[in-house]
């Protein structure tokens, strides 16, 4: 079924803002006002599709790479900002920085390691069994993470227990410098779904409707305590591993990237808005410009803001 | 009062915390199965259910992790490592997430992590290198953790009890030499409050701090030497963290000697800890420099003799203290 107009606009807007929210970023980073790398999700917003079909009392654990994760569970963008200046108004107070949290929206922090997510992931969705509540857990991880044995080690368990999780993987064919072809035996993530006897899905990861698709019935199938689902979204990081000036580059073949462009998510979900309809020419320039604008206000927000006083770093430790 | 085993103390504190608290539940390796020998898990299947009482596979990294989860989602996880050696799998989880995640995340909104991790520790059971090991000094050396070393069926009841009813991850370390040792228990509700060392032996000569199963053996010695007028006398800390460093200091400061007694390797350990602890705070009261019984940073070897050679023995404790005593 066709998501209704109303959330298609939401779906658009929501990746709008999220490329908007890494302009902002890439233009902050050569200001030094960001002392620290930031991972870009230029190119990945197809992954929107996918959380917009979850509910407010939903869970999701997420990736080091891109901000949709937050835009589209209602973070302020101004805070998350103010989090990377490192400054009292962040999300973590200044403590978390790139390893963001939003523990009000059920963000409970980005994992220092590649693959830490998985286990706390599986512990969400015990809660919610034991609880016997109808949230469902949904935990992005990249291609290069599904080599991880934390990875394997929490989908044989959320499938032993039925776990209501939903496996998202962004393949965007990369971990780091290290193409899929040098670390990885499989070539479809999605194929892991068999061994571990949940079902599996492969989807072109630039097409928004497809992910929402996929994923919408991957979480019925949680929500109505039938147990996990993997889903592979097949997509690109069209920026480096990092920003921020500190990682390689020149690793890829420019062509490789210059081919991905051309497969934009948001330009492509918008020509299919624009063909039925739903979007017209003047919205495009609206919702782009009150996303820029929306930024703006961040960026204010986070300049204005104090660093902590140094009192902070010696507080909540422990509950 | 009744005697009860070390296990059966354990036991009873998670069957009376799960039902006082539907948000307790505990999962580990075969917890469903109550068997044929003592457990500290037995029966719990059949009061809570499947549910609450989850067997795990071999995958310590998920199980750690997913405590983790579950306790930001309001649970209060215990899971049951069986040997700390294993739990080596998973410091990801326990050091860098439940260690560190509140502090790193939880600045607003009250994030806390109520997880109880059970790690057995110990030699003297000929179990080898990697099913011998009492890494404690790990665990204290971590920001965020709580650490618990019961060493009787008493105060293992009280301090499990004391540890899910933290609001903190609390690594809980039962020792395989005490598994089996039977002691008075109340049958009634108590706890035994974390930070508050225990003086197991009152003496005026020397001070002896010891943890887990080392407690046994230096009270052996503190024996053994009493014939020959020394009066020893003997501190259990209980947790590492908190560490009771007053009671500690205080003692210290009647005796003006010290031992320290850890089964760990000794290199930067609990004995170097609790020794510049007292040299920090209490140099002027020291009469002789502090002794340490530990692990001279080996593999626990697994012949019997070889062992013995590695491992802290009530032999090593009494000459320790016969030193601090002739410097």
């Amino acid at each position: 079924m066709e998501p209704a107009s109303e959330q298609l606009l939401e779906i658009y807007t929501n990746m709008v803002r999220s490329r908007a929210f890494e302009e902002l970023v890439i233009s902050i980073m050569p200001k030094g006002k960001i002392p620290a790398g930031w991972m870009s999700g230029v190119g990945q917003e197809g992954i929107v599709g996918a959380l917009s079909g979850l509910r407010e009392d939903d869970y999701v654990t997420y990736t080091h790479r891109g901000a949709y994760y937050f835009l589209c569970r209602g973070s302020d963008p101004g805070r998350i900002l103010a989090e990377l200046y490192g400054k009292r108004t962040g999300y973590c107070g200044g403590k978390g920085g790139r390893h963001l949290a939003d523990t009000k929206h059920r963000l409970f922090g980005k994992s220092g390691t590649i693959g830490g997510h998985a286990p706390i992931a599986v512990g969400l969705a015990t809660a919610v069994q034991i609880r016997g509540e109808d949230s469902v857990v949904m935990s992005f991880f990249g291609d290069g993470t599904s080599n991880r044995g934390t990875t394997h080690e929490s989908m044989n368990l959320t499938s032993v227990w039925k776990l209501p999780l939903i496996w998202v993987c962004e393949n965007n064919g990369w971990a780091g410098l290290t193409p899929s072809s040098m670390s990885t035996a499989y070539t479809d993530v999605a194929d892991l779904a068999e061994a571990y006897s949940i079902p599996g899905r492969i989807v072109d990861g630039n097409d928004v409707l497809e992910v929402h698709e996929a994923t919408r019935e991957a979480v019925a199938r949680a929500r109505a305590g039938a147990g996990p689902s993997l889903i592979e979204l097949k997509t690109y990081r069209i920026r480096e591993f990092a920003e921020g000036g500190w990682f390689p580059t020149g690793y890829r073949d420019p062509e490789e990237v210059e081919a991905w462009k051309k497969r934009d998510p948001i330009e492509r979900f918008r020509a299919v808005l624009l063909s039925r309809g739903v979007l017209t020419a003047g919205q495009v320039e609206e919702i782009q410009q009150k996303a820029v604008e929306e930024m703006q206000v961040a960026q204010k927000f986070a300049d204005e803001s104090e660093f902590p006083p140094v009192e902070d770093a010696f507080t909540d430790l422990y509950a | 009062m009744r005697t009860i085993g070390f296990m059966q103390a354990m036991n009873e504190a998670l069957q009376e915390e799960m039902r006082r608290d539907p948000s307790v539940y505990v999962l580990g390796l075969g917890v469903h199965y109550s068997g044929t020998h003592p457990s500290v898990t037995a029966g719990l299947i059949d009061e809570f259910g499947a549910a609450r009482v989850r067997s795990t596979p071999v995958s310590e990294a998920a199980v750690a992790g997913s405590c983790v989860g579950a306790a930001l989602a309001g649970m209060r996880p215990v899971a049951q490592f069986s040997l700390a050696d294993f739990v080596f799998c998973a410091l990801d989880e326990i050091l860098c997430k439940a260690g560190k995640w509140r502090y790193t995340h939880g600045a607003e909104g009250g994030m806390s992590l109520p997880i109880v991790f059970l790690e057995t520790i110990g030699g003297y059971v000929s179990a080898a290198s990697e099913h011998s090991q009492s890494p404690l000094a790990l665990y204290a050396h971590a920001p965020g953790l709580k650490i618990a070393v019961p060493t009787t069926p008493y105060n293992a009841k009280g301090l499990l009890k004391t540890a899910i009813r933290d609001n903190n991850p609390v690594v809980f370390f039962p020792h395989k030499r005490l598994m089996g040792a039977q002691g008075p228990v109340p049958e009634e509700d108590y706890t035994v409050p974390f930070g508050q060392a225990e003086v197991r032996r009152e003496g005026r000569d020397v001070t002896v701090v010891a943890t887990s199963y080392m407690v046994t053996l230096a009270l052996e010695a503190a024996s053994k030497l009493e014939e020959q007028g020394v009066d020893t006398e003997v501190i259990d800390p209980l947790t590492l963290e908190p560490l009771d460093t007053e009671r500690i200091v205080e003692s210290v400061r009647k005796t003006g000697r010290r031992v320290v007694v850890d089964e760990d390797t000794e290199r930067c350990g609990v004995g170097a800890e609790i020794g510049m602890q007292v040299v920090e705070r209490a140099f002027d009261a020291l009469k002789a420099p502090i002794q340490r019984v530990s692990n001279p940073n080996l593999p626990v070897p697994y012949s019997r003799p070889l062992e013995q050679a590695v491992l802290p023995s009530r032999e090593k404790i009494e000459k320790a203290i016969q030193q601090t005593l002739a410097a």
